[in-house]
């Protein structure tokens, strides 16, 4: 089954005479890494927040067009019945804390105490996402004592408890520091491998371009394009949506290094190098 | 804003979660008061933006738990005076709903309002507790002036309560004022337990 | 401001270990028994056993600041009510050429026995229980388990709240806001530190709303419990004890 169908999706926000989102159609399939490019106000926290039902029953607003995550229309269910399908986790990871419990642990159970995990259960999964996001040497630290990556780090564990089969990344290293957000990305890895369908919004274009299988291009509420990143960043215009290409795969482009057997410019820093070394290899 | 009914009890996760940022609204107003020096209490703004925003249900149970929280970690007796907060949770929310308080003027006037209600609930309190004083040293003097003087004991409790609420709750309802006409729209509109359905487009 | 807000002293007592919901019990019924039985005797009683609780919990010593504001306001009722009560006829003695009375005398000793009874059941409450546990135990007999995150947010987000202040006070500071000086400008300082207050605690109730709700905050499936308190016999013999007390002044009280 796909897990995502989005069908004409139009919103606009209370008070706000402009449509947030213009009609938006895209499928995506299991176990896919799907980045979302664009500039400020192009719709993608919009987007991000439609596809886990934030959009329309938290803002309310106009709706029409359908959105269905694993088959469950986004508009005919509440958000905590659709969390057990689609996860979330946004940009400040101070926020995302609930503030009710005192340990890290306890935090993690917060979404499973809702959902009415029995309690083994509960405690395998959180053992699970310790180890997986690497805290388990802070399980019994509270939450507020922890630095930004291991915040977000947590807010992704306590999302991933809950065994969603997609998860929503809206922006989640803009508010951390490198280090912090290297961890992140590290975190995100992993639950790539783990099979899970993944779809981030990010600015780090580099990080899109090395982990993606397909980016969303967003301009003004729409999407201008959706495709593998190799083509994404072959575009010329790009700028004129407020996004650059890597700066190896421009590098590459200015000397006309392609990829002899796409015909494309590569977009990782590892593909860069391997055919700058080679065109230097055959120019000598 | 009369679209959503006065007696809502029908709290959406934003309210919920605006009720202990209320409270801590209220802690830091009087922080403020106390690093400031001024001869306020000033401890239940959060309380009256809370009834502002979402009416007087929010607003009283804001300031009921306020008072439970300030009993279970600093002073038992408050548990009590829940009632008093409650009741200016009630006369805020009311007030905002009506209209009552869209200018500066009116604002004044419902701090005039607040602090009488106030003032009536909290009296009964103070004789049942503190045989009429209220723990303020200018409040007691004037009690002890009064009932020295054969004033029955309940208008002077009652005196020496409204000496203090005055001026702290029309303070507060002028902040308060101050402080909701500087929100954007959409936050505000985002805690009216509205039942704004989503229309169609 | 600690982390938490919270007068827990951690102990390893009977005391400590007794469940929170008969802790409350015990309130509500030291409160309500001088009330049935109004003689002097029932208060000062039962003020000996809570205090004799508060010995057996190993934290007598932390009630005091728990009650000085209070036994201050008591001693000015003290003052206040020997010298001024309406009732006053009977001279109790003489300081200096002032006159206390019976009657006021006896009032506020009534008074202040009925408030340190208060005081001191609320202590044994609020300084052996774990606020935390206190909520569960809540919502594990009924209390809407919304509520029940009101509550214990709220301990944690003020103090958040409270620290952020402090940088926002800084903030306003270096940009030239004067905080000291005449009233008016006293005056004058209190909003531009207000408005960035509440504006950004609100942007952060809504963000912290979002992550609640995909969090299956409101989730109807029945909740179930990480932490799991094992129930001690002792906790319904205590509460059968108190039961029988209340009963029993009732009992008394109509007899009498």
């Amino acid at each position: 089954m796909k897990k995502v169908v989005v069908e004409n999706l139009k919103y606009r926000y209370p008070l706000s005479e402009n449509l947030a989102l213009k009609g938006i159609s895209f499928e995506v399939e299991k176990g896919e890494f799907i980045g979302i490019i664009g500039r400020n106000l192009a719709g993608k926290s919009t987007l991000c927040q439609a596809l886990v039902g934030l959009v329309p029953h938290f803002y309310k607003g106009a709706y029409s067009g359908s959105v269905k995550i694993s088959g469950m229309n986004v508009l005919e269910n509440n958000i905590s019945g659709l969390s057990k399908k689609i996860g979330i986790v946004f940009q400040n990871p101070f926020t995302q804390i609930t503030a009710a419990k005192l340990t890290v642990y306890e935090e993690i159970a917060f979404g499973l105490e809702n959902m009415g995990i029995e309690k083994k259960e509960m405690i395998r999964r959180i053992e699970y996402v310790l180890y997986l996001l690497d805290l388990e040497k802070y399980k019994d630290r509270n939450p507020f004592e922890l630095s930004g990556g291991q915040m977000q780090r947590l807010a992704i564990a306590s999302i991933i408890a809950m065994k969603p089969e997609i998860i929503v990344l809206d922006e989640p290293t803009s508010q951390l520091d490198p280090q912090g957000s290297e961890e992140v990305f590290k975190a995100i890895q992993s639950l790539s491998r783990e099979g899970i369908t993944i779809m981030m919004v990010e600015q780090k274009i580099e990080k899109i371009a090395q982990y993606t299988d397909r980016v969303m291009l967003m301009s003004d509420g729409e999407v201008v394009d959706f495709d593998v990143p190799q083509k994404i960043f072959l575009k010329d215009n790009l700028l004129n949506y407020g996004v650059q290409a890597p700066v190896f795969t421009r590098v590459c482009r200015s000397l006309n290094i392609k990829n002899k057997n796409t015909g494309l410019y590569p977009v990782t820093l590892d593909e860069a190098y391997e055919l700058m070394v080679r065109h230097e290899q055959n120019r000598s | 804003m009369n679209k959503r009914r006065l007696w809502s009890f029908s709290f959406t996760t934003a309210t919920l979660v605006l009720i202990p940022a209320a409270i801590g609204i209220n802690y830091i107003g009087k922080l403020f008061a106390g690093v400031l020096k001024l001869p306020l209490w000033l401890d239940s703004i959060g309380t009256a933006l809370a009834s502002m925003l979402s009416g007087p249900v929010v607003g009283a149970i804001s300031g009921a738990i306020n008072n439970i929280i300030y009993g279970l970690t600093m002073d038992p007796i408050s548990f009590v005076y829940a009632l008093t907060s409650i009741a200016i949770g009630i006369t805020v929310g009311i007030m905002a709903y009506n209209g009552r308080i869209n200018t500066l003027w009116k604002s004044i006037i419902a701090g005039v309002v607040v602090a009488i209600v106030a003032a009536i609930v909290s009296t009964p309190l103070n004789v049942i507790f503190w045989g009429g004083q209220t723990g303020n040293v200018w409040g007691d003097a004037l009690y002890a002036y009064l009932i020295a003087h054969a004033v029955p004991v309940w208008i002077a409790s009652f005196l020496d309560e409204i000496v203090v609420d005055f001026p702290d709750k029309i303070a507060t309802m002028i902040i308060a004022f101050l402080i909701f006409k500087g929100l954007p729209r959409k936050l505000i509109l985002l805690y009216q337990s509205g039942e704004t359905i989503e229309k169609l487009d | 401001m600690a982390k938490t807000l919270s007068l827990y002293v951690e102990r390893n007592t009977f005391i400590h270990r007794v469940d929170s919901i008969n802790k409350i019990l015990y309130v509500l019924v030291s409160v309500a028994i001088p009330l049935i039985l109004p003689y002097k005797f029932v208060a000062i009683f039962l003020i000996l056993i809570s205090i004799s609780f508060l010995l057996l919990a190993k934290v007598m010593r932390r009630v005091i600041p728990l009650i000085e504001f209070s036994v201050i306001i008591l001693l000015s009722i003290v003052i206040i009510q020997g010298l001024f009560h309406a009732g006053n006829k009977t001279v109790a003695f003489h300081i200096a050429r002032i006159t206390f009375y019976k009657e006021g005398l006896s009032y506020a000793f009534t008074l202040s026995t009925r408030v340190i009874n208060i005081l001191l059941a609320f202590a044994i409450l609020v300084l052996t229980t774990k606020p935390s546990e206190l909520i569960e135990a809540l919502v594990k007999k009924g209390l809407s388990p919304r509520f029940g995150y009101v509550l214990s947010s709220a301990l944690q987000i003020i103090p958040q709240m409270m620290s952020a202040v402090g940088s926002i006070m800084d903030a306003q500071r270096s940009r030239g806001l004067e905080t000291e000086g005449n009233l008016a400008v006293r005056i004058r300082a209190f909003f531009p530190l207000i408005g960035p207050v509440v504006m950004g605690s609100l942007i952060e109730t809504r963000e912290r709303a979002m992550a609640l709700e995909v969090r299956a905050f409101n989730s109807r499936e029945k909740k179930t419990f990480l932490n799991e308190r094992q129930n001690l016999r002792s906790d319904n013999v205590i509460r059968l004890i108190l039961f029988s007390i209340l009963s029993l002044s009732i009992v008394l009280r109509v007899l009498l």
